[in-house]
């Protein structure tokens, strides 16, 4: 095989791998809305058809898996061709995780069966769920067009889903203390909108995943910059002053008449990190 | 002297052999040219045929796609490259054919119908079929309004039974516990039952009766309608089953003299049922809304409620006839399921539009806007 051929072959199984995926995310897209309607009208065949269709999209993942490490360890891809396949790898967990947790909401809909939703709820849902579906929607449009722009936008999307499973959790302690539902009820719904905030945060991270691919950044560059920008030429992590940083807590405490403990290198040893602090 | 001679003679050779040259180009030249054109010919004609094959594939309004032996495609029409909605409900309908030509190409003759959730919904049916072991076609077909339209009349036969039968079956049971009862406590009450259910019959049949004259009716009675007079008859006619529910009901001031040419006992219709309909669907305690103002040479009525809402996903059936969003909740308000439907009417005879939005939860907004019309 010539390397003009390798080339094209390896070409050709990357334009595969990107199909499957998309195909996959295709399919949690698709599965977003069924489950707020199953969700929503109790519809236990549905919910049934929804968790047993999961196994497939777990074994496809498995395959494309398998195939993403194939090209790794035969192609040996280099610059953006290695982007691409270290990148799909991380995808196809995040949208098998979606998948999963799609089949989250149908157990929920077979939990909460037989109980009646205030239209309140029941209106949060389905916005939940819309959102839910586009921020996915996005994700792929990003992903096929190799679009970073797109990608990045869907993060702004994401706050909009996090401030709605915020009004949803508010809206369950209302309903659930006028007595319209009980606290079992009340507690899987708010699991079911922990699931949505969840799909949402996975195609965040698709989108992240894309920028990745186009530009090369990822959002823990950012982390990982201000990490080392603390860290000197030792390696040893740059800490506040122990003792200024000691004097600030004690004026903490004193202000609000509460004990605490003073910080001390002694407390990073016994593995306390940055976040610690 | 011989060598002069002998450069003539090699010239007039030269010479011969050039014309000789030339006469046989010449005579060679015309069949070469017409080889050349007999095979551009051809390849005109081939284009052509191809450009008009696949100009009439792309007239189809379904998709067809032809793959080769090996499963590579061949040809494919317009519709076959977008049928039309987002691109994850493109990347599911492309994957279903991929893999139903695939079959195909191995001999098996495949159907699937591929029912996309959306929004929008829809049911798209793909078939591959074998060629001749040469590859296959696979043709892409989209049934949503065929599918909707077959839904709507199944569930309109079965929702006409059931309004019809449910009354008339609680008479049946009422009277026959009449015949049998004599404590005249116990016969109030089921005498008083009987008459709520005569009167759910009546409402049914008279709303039919109704929505029957305005299908009906070629001709239109077109008159100058006084805009703030309709609004405040609507509100008015509405305002006993307000105040029950304690829900309060403000009209918006309409704007002096505003007047439309229409009829009014069918406009009245309308508007009072879409005023019924935001009622009786308000929680206790509600708000309804009424408000018209002139708009695009007619006039826009706007009723909007602080009510349930609707659903997403029943929006585009509300306005078909005893469609019911919640059964169980629509016997409590005393609704018949028709009052929508006479709304449609009543809009499609005036030329006009009906939409509304809704969400669960926070309310609906229903927008009736009737273009004027000379009045006859």
């Amino acid at each position: 095989m010539t390397m003009n051929e390798l080339r094209k072959s390896f070409h050709h199984d990357l334009d595969d791998v990107r199909a499957e995926l998309v195909h996959l995310a295709a399919f949690v897209t698709e599965a977003i809305p069924r489950a707020t309607n199953i969700l929503l009208t109790g519809d236990l065949e549905g919910a049934d058809y929804i968790i047993s269709g999961d196994d497939e999209i777990d074994a496809r993942a498995l395959d494309l898996e398998d195939r993403c490490v194939q090209i790794l360890a035969l192609q040996s891809p280099v610059a953006t061709d290695l982007r691409q396949i270290l990148a799909a790898l991380r995808m196809i967990a995040e949208v098998e995780r979606s998948a999963d947790l799609v089949c989250n909401i149908c157990k929920a809909a077979r939990r909460i069966y037989g109980h009646a939703l205030d239209p309140s709820l029941r209106g949060i849902i389905t916005r939940m769920g819309e959102q839910a579906q586009q921020l996915y929607i996005a994700a792929i449009e990003a992903f096929v067009e190799n679009d970073a722009a797109k990608a990045a936008a869907i993060d702004d999307m994401d706050n909009f889903l996090d401030a709605l499973q915020k009004q949803f959790v508010q809206a369950i302690f209302e309903s659930h203390s006028a007595g319209n539902i009980d606290l079992q009820v009340a507690v899987q719904l708010a699991v079911v909108a922990r699931f949505y905030e969840r799909i949402g945060d996975h195609a965040v991270n698709i989108g992240e995943r894309v920028r990745y691919v186009v530009t090369g950044w990822m959002p823990e560059h950012k982390g990982a910059a201000r990490y080392r920008s603390r860290t000197d030429d030792t390696g040893q992590t740059l800490r506040p002053n122990p003792a200024a940083l000691g004097s600030a807590i004690d004026d903490a405490a004193h202000a609000h008449d509460e004990p605490t403990t003073p910080v001390t290198a002694d407390s990073d040893a016994n593995g306390e990190g940055p976040g610690g602090v | 002297m011989t060598a002069l001679w002998l450069l003539v003679g090699l010239l007039v050779g030269a010479v011969g052999a050039a014309l000789f040259l030339r006469r046989a180009d010449a005579r060679a030249k015309p069949i070469i040219d017409t080889a050349e054109q007999a095979a551009s010919r051809a390849a005109a004609e081939t284009e052509l045929r191809a450009a008009r094959i696949q100009a009439a594939l792309d007239a189809l309004p379904i998709g067809v796609i032809v793959v080769d032996g090996d499963a590579r495609m061949v040809v494919r029409n317009r519709a076959s490259d977008d049928s039309g909605g987002d691109t994850h409900n493109e990347v599911l309908v492309q994957a279903a054919v991929q893999h139903h030509l695939r079959a195909a190409v191995r001999g098996e003759e495949r159907s699937q119908t591929v029912e996309l959730y959306g929004p929008p919904r829809r049911v798209v049916i793909v078939h591959a079929k074998p060629l001749n072991g040469k590859g296959a076609v696979a043709t892409i077909e989209d049934v949503t309004e065929r599918s909707r339209v077959d839904s709507v009349r199944t569930d309109f036969v079965a929702n006409i039974s059931h309004e019809l039968k449910t009354p008339i079956g609680a008479l049946a049971v009422l009277a026959e516990t009449l015949i049998d009862e004599s404590d005249p406590t116990v016969v109030s009450r089921l005498a008083g039952k009987t008459v709520n259910e005569a009167h759910r019959v009546a409402k049914i049949i008279d709303d039919l009766l109704e929505l029957s004259r305005i299908e009906l009716s070629g001709d239109l009675v077109i008159a100058p309608c006084d805009v703030a007079a309709l609004v405040g008859d609507a509100a008015s006619r509405n305002s006993y089953a307000a105040e029950q529910r304690r829900v309060e009901v403000r009209v918006c001031e309409v704007p002096p003299g505003l007047s439309i040419n229409a009829d009014q006992v069918q406009l009245a219709s309308a508007l009072g049922n879409l005023v019924d309909n935001a009622v009786k669907y308000s929680e206790v305690g509600g708000k309804v809304t009424i408000a018209a103002f002139p708009e695009n040479d007619g006039v826009t009525f706007v009723v909007t409620d602080s009510g349930i809402g609707i659903p997403t996903h029943d929006l585009d059936r509300i306005f078909e006839r005893f469609y019911r969003v919640d059964r169980a909740r629509a016997r409590g308000t005393g609704g018949t399921g028709l009052g929508l439907s006479i709304v449609r009417h009543v809009t499609s005879n005036h030329g006009g539009a009906v939409t509304v939005e809704s969400r669960e939860g926070e309310g609906s907004t229903f927008r009736l806007h009737i273009p004027d019309r000379p009045a006859g």
